[in-house]
C-alpha cells in the first residue's frame, strides 16, 4: 500500500506545479520560471523547518508568499515580452534561481552533523515527515489536502468573475483592455497566485525526497512544468491532474513492465498524444482561446 | 467524473505489484535498482548483468539456506530510476511493498541521498515513520551517505582512503613532484566532494603544496580558460576530479595546450570503460585507484561472467557482485524463512546482520566494514597503458 | 612580465576563444529563427536533432574510417534526414492556431531523440574526429586553436551558402514569401506546406553542421549536449532578433565571448547568471533584438 500512498505523494507534489503554470498559462503566458519559484519553496520552506525548527504549515505558507512575491517582481518585466522572448525570458529566470541555489551555502551544526544548504553538494536531511512519525498515508492525505484546496480555489476562480477576465486576457489582450480590464494587474496577479501555488508544490517537495540539490529544479523541470496544462488542456484544473497522472503514473509507472522501450515511448507517445489531441487530453474547446498568442509576435 | 475513475482504476491495476508468494516454492528476492536511461545507463547495464550473473553463479551452486535447512534459488530484478530522485523513491517504494528482502542500488548518489533520507534513521525507533527496507549500495560514491539511516549500506570504496595512500605512494615514487593542482566539475555533488574534501586535503596531508584548482560543469564544452590557468600553475601533479564525459574534454583541451605534469591523477569513478571509449590517447598513463581489477581467478570469474550476460565489471559494478556474496552469507547466518508473513522480520534480520559485520569478502580481499554502514575496500592503483586499464601498483601486494 | 599583463593577455584570449566557440551558437540560433521566421513556431528539438545528426555521422566514421569532412557532411546530412521527421511528428498534423501543442510535441521529441542515442550508446561518450586539433596558431603572445579556427571558417561558409540559398534561389524567395506573407505567398502559388518541410530540412543539415562542430571541437560527443546548447540558443534567437539571421549570428559570437570573459573573472559557478543578465538587459531596452523589427507578421 505504501507505494500507492508515495505515487499519490508524488502526483500530488506534481500538481501544484502543474497548476501553478496553469493559472500563468490561462493569460496567455508560458511561463519556464515555475521551477525557479517550486526551488525557491522548496529551499526556503526546507530551511524554515530543520534550521529554524518551524511545524511544515507555517513553513509552507512562509516559503509560498516568498514565492509569490518573487513571482510578482518578475510578472512585472514580463509584461514587456510575449511568445517566444516570454518563454525565454522566464527561462532564463529560473535558471538564475537555480544558480542562485547552486551558489548558496549556510550550515549550522545539529547534532553530529552539518545541516542547511551547501550549493553543489545540495540540502540533505530534511526529514520532518519522519521524525515526526507520519505515516506514507499520513503524508498523502496532508499534500492532498492542499492540492484539493488549490484545485477547489482555481476552480472556483475559473468559474467567477476572474477566471473570465484572465481567460479574456489570454485570449485577446486588445479587447480586453478595451473593456477596461488592467492588462498589467491580471498579468501580474497569475504570476503572483502561479508563484505562490509552486512555492506551496516545492515546499512539499523537499520534505516529501528529503534531499534537494540544484539540478533538481533544471530546463527539465520547468519543461514538465508547463507540460502539465498543455498535455491535459487548459479547460479546467482537471486536464492537469490528468496530465500528471499521465505522465507520473502512465508513462513512468505503468509502463516499467516494457522494460527498455519505457524510455523510448516516454518521448513518443508525448508526440502522439498532441498529435492525436492537440488541444489537450481533458476537455479540448479551451485552448483555442491561446490561438495565435504563441505564434504571434504583436507591436 | 466517471471517465476519471475509470482511468484512475485502470492505472491502479496496471501499477498493482506482486504480494502473495507461495509457500510451497519459496525464492529469495533481491531487487536491483539504478539507472537505464541517461548518461548513465552503462552503469545499469552493469549492475544489472552483474546481479545476474551472481544470482545464477548462486543458484548453480544450490541457492542460499534457509531457517528452515531448505535451499531456496535467489531471484534478482531491476528497475530504472532514470537517475531521478523522486523516480528513485517511487522505485523503492514499489520494492518494498513487494516481498523483496533486500534492495541493491542505487547508480546515482543524487538518488541515494533522498532515498536514505526517507529511509528510518534509526533502526526500531518507534518515533521515526521512515521506510524500514534495507538498501545496500554498489554504486553511488558520494562521500559518507550511509550515515543517514542505519538501514542504508554502501559497499563502495573509501576514496578518503584510497587517495591518502595513492599520494603517499607517488611521493615515494617521484620524489621530485611537489605541487599539485585540481581540476573539478563543480557542479556535480560527487566529484565536487572527491576534490575538496578528499583529493585537494588529502594530498596536503601527505606535504604536496596545492596550487588551486579549475573548475567546470557538468556539461560544459569548452575548457580553454580552465586549461589556460592550469598551465599557468605549473604543477607537478595534476589530480582532475570529474566524470568521464569532461574529463575526456579537459585531457583533449590539456593535449592542444600542451600542458606538461609529471603525473596525472583521476576520480575513481572514470577508471571505466567509458573513459577509455572517449579519449583513450590523451588518457595514456593516468593514475586511478580503484576498488576493482581482473587481478585474481576470484575476478576474473567473475568478470567473465558478468560479459556472458552482456555487462562489464568495473570497480561499481563488481561492487555487486560481492554485495551478493555478502548477501548470501547474512542470509544464511540471519536464518530467513523467505514466506508471504516474513517478510518484515527478514529484512529486519537481514539489515541487523548486515550492521553487525565487521569484515566481509571481496573480490581483491577483506573488506572492513564501519558502524555508519560504509566499507573499506581493498583497492590497486591502475593506469592507462595502450587504450585499455592496467594495474599499476598493489599496496596489499 | 607583471601580473596585470598576464590578467590583460588571459582575458583577451578568453574572449576570442569563446567568439570562435559563439559561432556554434550562432549556427543553432540561426535555426531556431529561420523555424521561428517562416513558422512562428519555436521547435524545441532543434539543438537534439543537431546532436542526433552528430551521432548518426558516427557510424561513417566508426564503420568507413571517412575523413573529418566527410563525416561534417554526414552529419548535416543526416540531421537533415531528422529535421524532416521532426517536421512531421511535430508540425505537419497539428492545427496551425494551436502553438502550444507544437511546441509539447517538439519536447516529446527532444526527449525522443536523447533517448533514442543513450540506447544506441549506453551513454557512453563517444569520440568524434577534428580537423587541424593538432594545429596551435602561435600569434605570441596569444594562440589561437586551430580546429576552432576551422569551425569558425566552416561556419561562416555554411552561413554564406545559406544566405546565398534564401536570396538567390527560388527556394529562398519561396521562404521568405511565406515568412513574410503565408497566405499571400499561397495565392501567387507557393506550397506552404513543402516551404516549411525544406526549411526543415535546410535548417536541419545547418544544426547537423553545428552538431559535428560541437562534437569536433571538444573531441567527444555525449547527450549531455542538447540541453545546454537548446538554452544558448535560445538565447542566441532571442538577443538577436527573432527571425533575423544575421542578428543569431552577431548574437552567437557575442555570447560565446561574453560568456568566457565572465568565466574568467567571475568563475565558472556564476558565468551563466551573467549571461541571463545580458539577455535580460536586452530584453528590457531592446526588445526587438540586435536587428529584429518590431512588428512581423499580418
Amino acid at each position: 500500500m505504501d507505494f500507492y500512498y508515495g505515487m499519490a505523494q508524488l502526483i500530488g507534489v506534481h500538481t501544484l506545479l502543474g497548476l501553478s503554470a496553469y493559472v500563468v498559462l490561462l493569460t496567455g503566458q508560458v511561463s519556464m520560471a515555475q521551477a525557479g519559484f517550486f526551488a525557491i519553496g522548496a529551499y526556503l520552506a526546507g530551511m524554515l523547518t530543520v534550521l529554524a525548527g518551524w511545524h511544515i504549515v507555517p513553513a509552507m505558507l512562509l516559503a509560498a508568499v516568498a514565492s509569490a512575491l518573487v513571482a510578482t517582481v518578475v510578472g512585472f518585466p514580463a509584461l514587456r515580452v510575449k511568445g517566444l522572448m516570454l518563454v525565454v525570458a522566464t527561462l532564463a529566470f529560473g535558471e538564475a534561481v537555480r544558480i542562485f541555489w547552486f551558489n548558496f551555502d549556510y550550515q549550522i551544526a545539529k547534532g553530529n552533523i552539518q545541516v542547511g544548504p551547501l550549493g553543489g553538494e545540495g540540502f540533505k536531511q530534511i526529514r520532518y515527515f519522519p521524525e515526526n512519525g507520519w505515516s506514507t498515508a499520513d503524508v498523502a492525505v496532508f499534500i492532498w489536502a492542499w492540492v484539493i484546496a488549490a484545485m477547489i480555489a482555481l476552480w472556483w476562480m475559473d468559474r467567477s468573475r476572474v477566471g473570465s477576465v484572465l481567460r479574456a486576457v489570454g485570449e485577446d489582450e486588445l479587447a480586453a483592455q478595451s473593456v477596461g480590464i488592467n492588462l498589467t494587474a491580471v498579468k501580474v496577479s497569475a504570476m503572483g497566485i502561479g508563484g505562490f501555488i509552486a512555492g506551496l508544490g516545492g515546499a512539499i517537495y523537499a520534505h516529501y525526497t528529503t534531499h534537494i540539490e540544484h539540478l533538481n529544479f533544471g530546463v527539465v523541470l520547468a519543461t514538465f512544468a508547463i507540460a502539465y496544462p498543455i498535455l491535459g488542456g487548459l479547460s479546467s484544473v482537471i486536464g492537469v491532474l490528468i496530465a500528471v497522472i499521465f505522465i507520473q503514473g502512465f508513462l513512468v509507472e505503468v509502463l516499467r513492465f516494457m522494460g527498455d522501450w519505457r524510455n523510448l515511448l516516454f518521448g513518443a507517445l508525448i508526440v502522439l498524444a498532441m498529435n492525436v489531441r492537440p488541444d489537450g487530453l481533458f476537455d479540448a474547446r479551451a485552448t483555442r482561446t491561446l490561438k495565435r498568442l504563441f505564434g504571434r509576435q504583436d507591436a | 467524473m466517471k471517465r476519471l475513475l475509470t482511468i484512475a482504476a485502470a492505472v491502479g491495476v496496471a501499477m498493482s505489484v506482486g504480494t502473495a508468494a507461495d509457500a510451497a516454492d519459496r525464492t529469495v528476492k533481491i531487487a536491483g535498482f539504478g539507472a537505464m536511461s541517461g548518461v548513465v545507463r552503462s552503469f545499469g547495464i552493469n549492475t544489472d548483468a552483474v546481479l545476474r550473473a551472481a544470482a545464477k553463479a548462486i543458484n548453480d551452486a544450490g541457492g542460499v539456506k534457509l531457517a528452515d535447512g531448505s535451499m531456496a534459488p535467489i531471484e534478482v530484478s531491476f528497475d530504472d530510476d532514470r537517475c531521478n530522485a523522486e523516480e528513485g523513491i517511487s522505485v523503492v517504494r514499489r520494492i518494498a511493498s513487494s516481498d523483496a528482502v533486500v534492495g541493491v542500488g542505487p547508480t546515482c548518489s543524487n538518488v541515494a541521498e533522498p532515498l536514505f533520507g526517507i529511509l528510518q534513521a534509526k533502526a526500531g525507533d518507534e518515533g521515526d515513520s521512515g521506510l524500514q527496507f534495507p538498501i545496500f549500495t554498489d554504486t553511488a560514491i558520494k562521500g559518507g551517505l550511509a550515515k543517514i539511516s542505519e538501514w542504508a549500506f554502501r559497499n563502495v570504496p573509501n576514496e578518503s582512503q584510497m587517495y591518502k595512500s595513492l599520494f603517499e605512494w607517488l611521493a615515494t615514487q617521484h620524489p621530485d613532484a611537489k605541487s599539485v593542482y585540481g581540476g573539478v566539475e563543480e557542479d556535480f555533488a560527487h566529484s565536487r566532494f572527491t576534490w575538496y574534501k578528499v583529493m585537494k586535503t588529502r594530498s596536503a596531508d601527505v606535504g604536496y603544496e596545492v596550487k588551486g584548482e579549475s573548475k567546470w560543469l557538468l556539461n560544459d564544452t569548452n575548457f580553454t580558460t580552465q586549461v589556460r590557468e592550469m598551465k599557468r600553475a605549473g604543477a607537478d601533479i595534476i589530480a582532475i576530479s570529474a566524470h568521464p564525459f569532461t574529463t575526456c574534454g579537459v585531457l583533449k583541451e590539456m593535449a592542444r595546450q600542451r600542458v606538461k605534469y609529471k603525473v596525472l591523477v583521476g576520480l575513481t569513478s572514470s577508471s571505466s570503460l567509458e573513459t577509455l571509449n572517449g579519449c583513450a590517447k590523451q588518457a595514456e598513463g593516468i593514475i586511478i585507484p580503484t576498488s576493482f581489477a581482473p587481478v585474481n581467478p576470484d575476478a576474473v570469474a567473475a568478470a567473465d561472467a558478468a560479459a556472458a550476460l552482456g555487462g562489464s565489471a568495473d570497480l561499481h559494478s563488481a561492487a555487486a557482485w560481492e554485495i551478493m556474496m555478502i548477501l548470501k552469507d547474512v542470509i544464511e547466518a540471519a536464518g530467513i524463512q523467505a514466506t508471504a508473513d516474513s517478510v518484515e522480520a527478514d529484512r529486519r534480520a537481514i539489515r541487523d546482520g548486515l550492521a553487525s559485520l565487521k569484515t566481509t569478502k571481496g573480490l581483491l580481499g577483506e573488506i572492513q566494514r564501519t558502524d555508519e554502514g560504509e566499507a573499506v575496500k581493498p583497492y590497486v592503483y591502475v593506469h592507462a597503458a595502450d587504450g585499455s586499464w592496467a594495474v599499476l601498483h598493489d599496496p596489499n601486494a | 612580465m607583471s601580473d596585470f599583463w598576464w590578467q590583460v593577455i588571459d582575458s583577451v584570449q578568453s574572449v576570442l576563444d569563446g567568439m570562435m566557440f559563439g559561432s556554434i551558437y550562432a549556427l543553432i540560433g540561426i535555426g531556431f529563427t529561420l523555424i521561428f521566421g517562416v513558422m512562428h513556431r519555436i521547435n524545441l528539438a532543434y539543438a537534439a536533432a543537431s546532436i542526433g545528426g552528430a551521432y548518426a555521422s558516427l557510424a561513417a566514421f566508426q564503420l568507413l574510417s571517412a575523413p573529418a569532412i566527410v563525416v561534417f557532411l554526414c552529419a548535416a546530412a543526416a540531421s537533415g534526414v531528422i529535421g524532416y521527421l521532426v517536421y512531421i511528428c511535430c508540425f505537419r498534423f497539428i492545427p496551425t492556431e494551436m502553438p502550444l501543442a507544437t511546441l509539447m510535441a517538439s519536447v516529446g521529441m527532444l526527449i525522443l531523440i536523447d533517448e533514442v542515442v543513450v540506447h544506441a550508446t549506453a551513454g557512453m561518450p563517444e569520440p568524434y574526429p577534428a580537423m587541424f586539433d593538432d594545429v596551435m596558431i602561435d600569434l605570441d603572445p596569444f594562440w589561437v586553436r586551430g580546429d576552432l579556427l576551422m569551425i569558425f571558417a566552416l561556419s561562416v561558409i555554411a552561413m554564406l551558402i545559406l544566405l546565398y540559398v534564401l536570396y538567390r534561389t527560388r527556394l529562398g524567395i519561396a521562404t521568405r514569401a511565406v515568412a513574410q506573407q503565408p497566405s499571400a505567398a499561397q495565392l501567387c502559388g507557393i506550397g506552404q506546406e513543402r516551404t516549411n518541410a525544406a526549411t526543415f530540412v535546410i535548417t536541419g543539415a545547418l544544426g547537423g553542421l553545428a552538431g559535428a562542430m560541437v562534437g569536433a571541437s571538444v573531441g567527444i560527443l555525449s547527450p549531455l549536449l542538447a540541453l545546454p546548447l537548446t538554452v544558448k540558443g535560445l538565447i542566441v534567437t532571442v538577443i538577436g532578433g527573432l527571425g533575423s539571421i544575421p542578428g543569431a549570428i552577431v548574437a552567437g559570437i557575442l555570447v560565446g565571448g561574453f560568456e568566457n570573459v565572465f568565466q574568467y573573472f567571475r568563475g565558472v559557478t556564476e558565468r551563466d547568471i551573467y549571461v541571463m543578465l545580458l539577455l535580460f538587459v536586452f530584453l528590457t531596452f531592446r526588445p526587438q533584438g540586435l536587428f529584429g523589427r518590431i512588428s512581423t507578421r499580418d
